[in-house]
This record gives C-alpha cells, structure tokens and sequence, in this order.
C-alpha cells in the first residue's frame, strides 16, 4: 500500500520530510490536515498524533511522527534505493556518531533559534498577533552567531557531518529557506562563503526543488 | 587510552553522558571546564568545541560533543557491555523499533527538553549566573507547556512502560538531568499522583544505579 502522509502543502516540518521522501523517490499519498482549521487538534487526530503536531506517515500501517525520525526511518528503509544519508551505526560507527552530532548541533544550535524567530516573524503576523521585535532580534542574533561558527566549520569540510552529505544537512533546508526567502537572514552572505556554498548546494538538489513549491502527492 | 570526559561537574547535559558511561560500564576520566572562568569560551576549548558548549568527548583521539549523539555513539561502540537488552535498537534488524526510538528521542527534544532547558535558564540560570531577573510571564508559558506535554507522556505511557515502548532505551534516560533539575527545585511536579503513569516511569528511570552513581555531580576520576 502507498506510503501515507498526512501533512500541509508548506508546513516546514511536511517538507522537510518530502523532501526526504524524494531523495529516495518514495511514492506517497499526501493527506492535507487543515491545520488553519485546527484539524491537527482533533479528537480523531490526537488518537494517532497524541501532541496534536503535524506530520505524520502511515506506512502500510506502521505509524510514525517527528520529522527527523521520519526522514531517518525512510533513508534506513529504503537504503537500498538512494544515496547513503545515513551512516551505518554498526559499520562506520564514528561517522554515525559525528552525522548525530551534527543532528543535534541542528536542532540546538540552529533549528531552536530559526523555529523561535519564524514564529515571531512570520507565524505571528499570519494570525493577525503582533511580533515581539525586541525577541526576534534577539533570537536571530543567537542564528546568526552559531552560523559564523558553522562557516568555520564548513572550511575545512563540505557538509554539516564531514564531507559525505547527510539528513542532517537536508534537516536545515525549510526553516533555513523559510528565514532566508523573508530575508531575515542571509544564508547566501559573502561573509560566510562556506555557508553560502554549502546552502546552495544542498538547496540545489532535485529533492528540495520538487516540493518547495508545496508538497502534493506523487505516486 | 582511558576515555576523557570534559564538562562540568554538575552541567545537565554532561550528567546526562556520565549516565550512559555508567550504564555500559565505561571506565572514563572527568576533566572539569571551569565554569566560573569561562573555561567553554576560551579559544583552546574553543578550538575542540566550536560552539563552546559543554561536554565532549575525547575517545582514544576520536572527539565528539553534542550529549545525546555522545549517548548514541557509546550504546553504539560498547553494546556488547550490556547484560540486557540495547538501550540503542538496531537500525539494521530492528528499523520500525529503531524508528519509534527517533520518535521519542525527537518528542524528548522538542516537547520535553525545549521548555525544560529554556525554563531551567529562565527560572535558575539568568537570575544565579547571569544576573537577569526572571521574565515571570515567559517562565509560566515555559512551564504550562511543559506541564501539558507531560499530560500527553501519561496517555502514552497508560499504554506502554517506557517512552519508545516496553523496553528502556536511551531517550528515558535523556530525560532525566533536566527533568530532575526542575523536579527537585520544584518547578514541576513528576511524582504527581494526577499523573500516575508518568510518576511510576519517573521512579524507575531515576531508581537506576547509573543516575544513583551521578546524580550528585562528578569528580575528577575514572
């Protein structure tokens, strides 16, 4: 049965897992929650979805939610039929160790601040609330330090994890575009040339070209 | 070489790597990072460490930070260390358990750890290191948030006895530094009886000789 996916169009988290789902071209029926409907907090959603968040997969009947644990079940599953995404945590034990460090350094060092600030910017307005300025500026200060870092870091290596691409690079893609695209950063600036050449690198890839758009289903 | 550990002695996220050598028996050496100098933003810390973040590892030349990818790699390399069963399922014969492992260690991060370490800055770190008072609004949000996801953890945990399921993995013990922080400074309750589920998986997780053994901080020796 096709993979299930029960999403929004232009969720961040819906594409970084459809973009993940292309990497190893996955068929998927997306199922559209309507969230601005409060559908995701539904009695019958919470059954399956108990924190009330979007998205989750119904892979011929195995269910799973969290973005990244998504797009780590999919590269495991589907190893066989894609590029090598992620390490294998018997086999090249360090390199996994490192692709989870740079998972971590993603979610702590860049998505809490990107994710906070978004909210601010740009979720905040769409509800007709008022942005708190003085924590934005705040919160982006923090994304923007931790990016000086990740231009060290990407000196001497081209990808988040060391010099193979991983989901952890991919995991940056749709808050880093949402922030970039609204120009509150700027993940392109000269400044930080190895940030610039790792961004349109991995941005580049066909998979994040297809769903930036939306995500719809493709099977 | 003996396995270096450098962080604080009493930092959540080096307890919280402290527990797992405990769990799989690694022998390892603490080097403390002098908090109160400012040891985790001096360029020679800074050179190991990019961020400046504490702790990291040094194995036998092989450095890593970031405590939870640490916990990984160390379930990962000392496996065959456990009597019982991995506190890390295998991705390669188990993908579906392994997958729910990813799920609950996301939940851990995003539901659980993104209020309780923006709380414990809020109501603890700013006010006693940084000398900035509490944003009292701010801190109750924090803490309401915190209290609902752990109201969502009692129905999941009404159905199985651990986060990821019915067997204890890493992610349990994830939970534990900063959890115990807020707990025992009494900022949220895990023991409420409102919440027997989350109270019975709580006494267990910390019941464990490897928190026992840390939880009062680390001194320097293997």
């Amino acid at each position: 049965m096709v993979l299930k996916f029960y999403g929004h169009p232009f969720s961040t988290c819906s594409l970084r897992v459809a973009t993940i789902l292309k990497e190893y071209n996955v068929p998927f029926e997306l199922i559209v929650v309507d969230v601005s409907k409060g559908a995701h907090k539904a009695p019958d959603y919470l059954k399956i979805q108990p924190f009330g968040q979007v998205p989750y997969i119904d892979d011929d009947g195995f269910i799973l939610y969290e973005s990244r644990a998504i797009g780590r079940y999919i590269a495991a599953k589907h190893r066989a039929s894609g590029p090598a995404l992620l390490p294998d945590v018997n086999t090249e034990t360090q390199k996994y160790a490192k692709f989870e460090q740079a998972a971590s350094v993603e979610a702590w060092n860049f998505d809490f601040y990107a994710s906070k600030a978004a909210a601010e910017l740009i979720f905040k307005p769409m509800r007709g609330l008022t942005p708190d300025e003085a924590r934005a500026k705040e919160l982006l200060e923090s994304l923007e330090n931790n990016l000086d870092v990740y231009d060290k870091i990407l000196a001497s290596q081209k990808y988040v994890a060391g010099d193979d691409i991983t989901l952890a690079d991919l995991f940056h893609i749709s808050y880093g575009n949402l922030l970039h695209s609204a120009k509150h950063i700027n993940l392109e600036d000269t400044k930080r040339p190895n940030v610039a050449r790792w961004w349109k690198d991995i941005t580049s890839r066909p998979s994040w070209q297809a769903v930036k758009g939306g995500v719809s289903s493709s099977a | 070489m003996v396995l270096k550990l450098h962080g604080f002695f009493f930092s959540t996220c080096t307890l919280r790597v402290a527990t797992v050598l405990k769990e799989y028996n690694v022998p390892f050496e603490f080097v403390a990072v002098k908090l109160e100098e400012h040891g985790h933003k001096a360029p020679e810390y800074m050179q190991i460490q990019p961020f400046g973040q504490v702790p990291y590892i040094d194995d036998d030349g092989f450095v890593l930070y970031e405590s939870r990818a640490i916990c990984r790699y160390i379930a990962a390399k000392y496996r065959s260390n456990l009597a019982g069963p991995t506190l890390l399922p295998d991705v390669s014969t188990e993908v579906e358990k392994y997958a729910r492992f990813e799920q609950a260690a996301s939940v851990e991060a995003w539901n659980f750890d993104f209020y309780a370490s923006t709380a414990a800055a809020e109501l603890v770190y700013n006010p006693g290191y940084h000398g900035i008072p509490t944003n009292e609004v701010q801190a109750k949000k924090l803490i309401d948030s915190l209290n609902k996801t752990l109201d969502v953890y009692d129905q999941i945990l009404a159905k199985q006895k651990y986060v990821a399921g019915d067997d204890i993995t890493l992610v349990d013990l994830f939970h534990i530094t900063y959890g115990n922080f807020l707990h025992t400074k009494g900022f949220i309750n895990l023991e409420d009886e409102k919440r027997p589920n989350v109270r019975r998986w709580w006494r267990d997780i910390t019941s464990r000789p490897s928190w026992q053994a840390v939880k009062d901080g680390l001194s320097p020796s293997s």
